[in-house]
């Protein structure tokens, strides 16, 4: 694989990312969010794994590998799991109008390739356009957090940032040691449990989810 | 390439679309009966529904102005219109007098909702101006992003014209796909939704008042002028998808007018059509419609599709 055809590539899969993410944070259903985020981590791994046969850098296949088996199926079956175990079915209620945060999103975007572009020779890398996105899915998953009501809308915005942090990762370094991709993984999979047994005793305990009610433990 | 020939052309290029118009339409009638386990009624149903209009005598309000009478017709002229700006079979010869552009065929669609949504106004029926200031909304969206996803090719192209654009796409190298590309994609995926006036965002079967748009603008025509902008509508949205196929899947479009090249330009414009035609099929028999506030929401993420497109394109 040539290191133009694989820019190429990861340009097109930077969009993708993108336009997962804006279905993240445009979906008003938590199910659909939650499959948004699973395809994010699959063009994610697709993304590590184009990244590695352009460099000849094996990590980046095992690191792709295990992205797409943990971001991709693992966590999405957890939150499944905690959404059917608590049965939320209901919409999500944004604190923040949800078109809104669309035109938020957009700021963001055009920021930081705005930004970015001051940072000439990283954008010259074989990852053509990665630290943009990667900043802007990074900020995009932080508004998520910011902009929902629902723990489990948080967690979902935790993983796209972390899936921006990864993409941003990818394109500064072309590939982090291993051992620190897998670590950063396993903290993101121990955060999901401690986050989703959390809401899980929190719903049995006050019967709801929702992050505005911890307002009313202030003294 | 003389005038003579050119307009030749373009009124084959428009009867062909006017005629394969409610083909398509059928198509996905029958596509969706067949995905709900129904047999479902012909594909030439349309046709069929169009002749047993024209048969009819036409009714109006007693409100009406005499402007109303004339409204079906403005509209079908409007949208037949716009097929001449599109690069359907082949790509103009360059030396053809310029016929428009991508802005004036959005602006006569424009024009068509705009005439659609006066008319209904001008009946003076309480369904009528619900739809049209419904239609309104949702072309408060539409418009301005579809231009943007349209301008998005336009400026990686050079040019505002539908013909040598796709023509362009089709030589230079640069012009392969890029990120802004498949985002204006999936904007103009969107926008056609609404744009053809279907579930999730408007539903095409009903006439059920909770939730028609388009359907509300036509309940005060009737006869002739329903035909008429009943075959507007299937018109306009094979526009739209002519529109999407030009943009983006320009590969098959005849250089010349050889019987050869053209006969490929066909299928490949049959398939193009299809395809699209299917998609919307699948996404109207796989979702329900949106509740009308929530139109905003889904419209809301092409709209920022299409403008970060464009903010790519250009940054």
């Amino acid at each position: 694989m040539t290191a133009e055809f694989a820019t190429r590539l990861i340009d097109l899969l930077g969009a993708l990312l993108l336009f997962t993410m804006l279905v993240i944070l445009a979906s008003g259903r938590l199910f659909r969010s939650i499959y948004a985020v699973a395809a994010q981590a699959v063009f994610l791994g697709i993304a590590g794994a184009v990244l590695g046969a352009a460099t000849g850098n094996v990590d980046l296949w095992i690191i792709a590998g295990v992205t797409i088996v943990v971001k991709a199926i693992l966590l999405p079956w957890l939150l499944l799991r905690v959404v059917r175990k608590i049965q939320i079915r209901r919409e999500i209620e944004p604190v923040f109008p949800i078109n809104g945060t669309l035109v938020v999103a957009a700021g963001i975007v055009v920021l930081a390739f705005h930004l970015t572009a001051s940072l000439g020779p990283v954008r010259q890398a074989i990852t053509g356009n990665a630290l943009p996105v990667g900043i802007a899915l990074i900020l995009m998953g932080v508004l998520v957090m910011a902009t929902r009501r629902k723990a489990l809308v948080q967690m979902v915005g935790l993983f796209a940032s972390e899936n921006g942090i990864f993409f941003t990762a990818m394109a500064v370094s072309q590939g982090m040691p291993l051992i620190i991709e897998i670590g950063v993984i396993l903290d993101v999979v121990l955060g999901a449990l401690v986050m989703g047994i959390l809401v899980l005793r929190v719903r049995s305990s006050v019967n709801d989810a929702d992050i505005a009610d911890l307002e009313g433990l202030k003294g | 390439m003389d005038a003579t020939a050119q307009i030749g052309r373009t009124l084959a290029q428009a009867a062909l679309l006017l005629v394969l118009g409610p083909l398509v339409t059928g198509f996905i009638q029958k596509l969706k009966a067949r995905l709900q386990c129904r047999r479902g009624a012909s594909v030439l149903q349309p046709y069929r529904d169009l002749a047993k209009l024209l048969r009819k005598d036409t009714v109006q309000s007693n409100s009406a102005s005499p402007f109303f009478r004339a409204i079906p017709v403005l509209v079908l002229a409007a949208t037949l219109t716009t097929t001449a700006m599109l690069p359907v079979l082949w790509v103009p010869a360059p030396a053809a007098a310029p016929l428009g552009d991508a802005i004036l065929l959005l602006a006569l669609l424009a024009l068509a909702r705009f005439l659609l949504a006066i008319g209904a106004l001008d009946a003076g029926g309480a369904f009528g101006g619900m739809g049209a200031s419904r239609e309104m909304t949702v072309g408060l969206l539409v418009e301005p992003a579809l231009m943007m996803a349209v301008f998005s090719v336009a400026v990686a192209g050079g040019t505002t014209n539908l013909g040598e654009l796709a023509a362009r796409r089709l030589t230079l190298p640069a012009l392969a796909w890029q990120a802004p590309d498949l985002l204006a994609l999936f904007a103009v995926l969107i926008l056609a939704i609404a744009e053809t006036g279907r579930i999730p965002v408007d539903n095409p079967d009903t006439h059920l008042e909770l939730t028609m748009l388009h359907e509300g603008m036509l309940l005060e025509h009737s006869g002739r002028g329903l035909a008429c902008i009943a075959l507007a509508t299937h018109v306009k949205q094979l526009v739209i998808l002519s529109l999407v196929a030009a943009l983006f899947f320009p590969p098959g479009l005849a250089r010349g007018l050889g019987a050869g090249e053209l006969a490929l330009a066909c299928g490949a414009f049959a398939a193009k059509v299809l395809l699209l035609a299917t998609f919307l099929g699948v996404v109207e028999s796989s979702y329900a419609k949106l509740r009308l506030f929530r139109v905003p929401q889904f419209l809301g993420i092409g709209l920022v599709c299409a403008f970060l497109a464009l903010a790519l394109r250009v940054l």
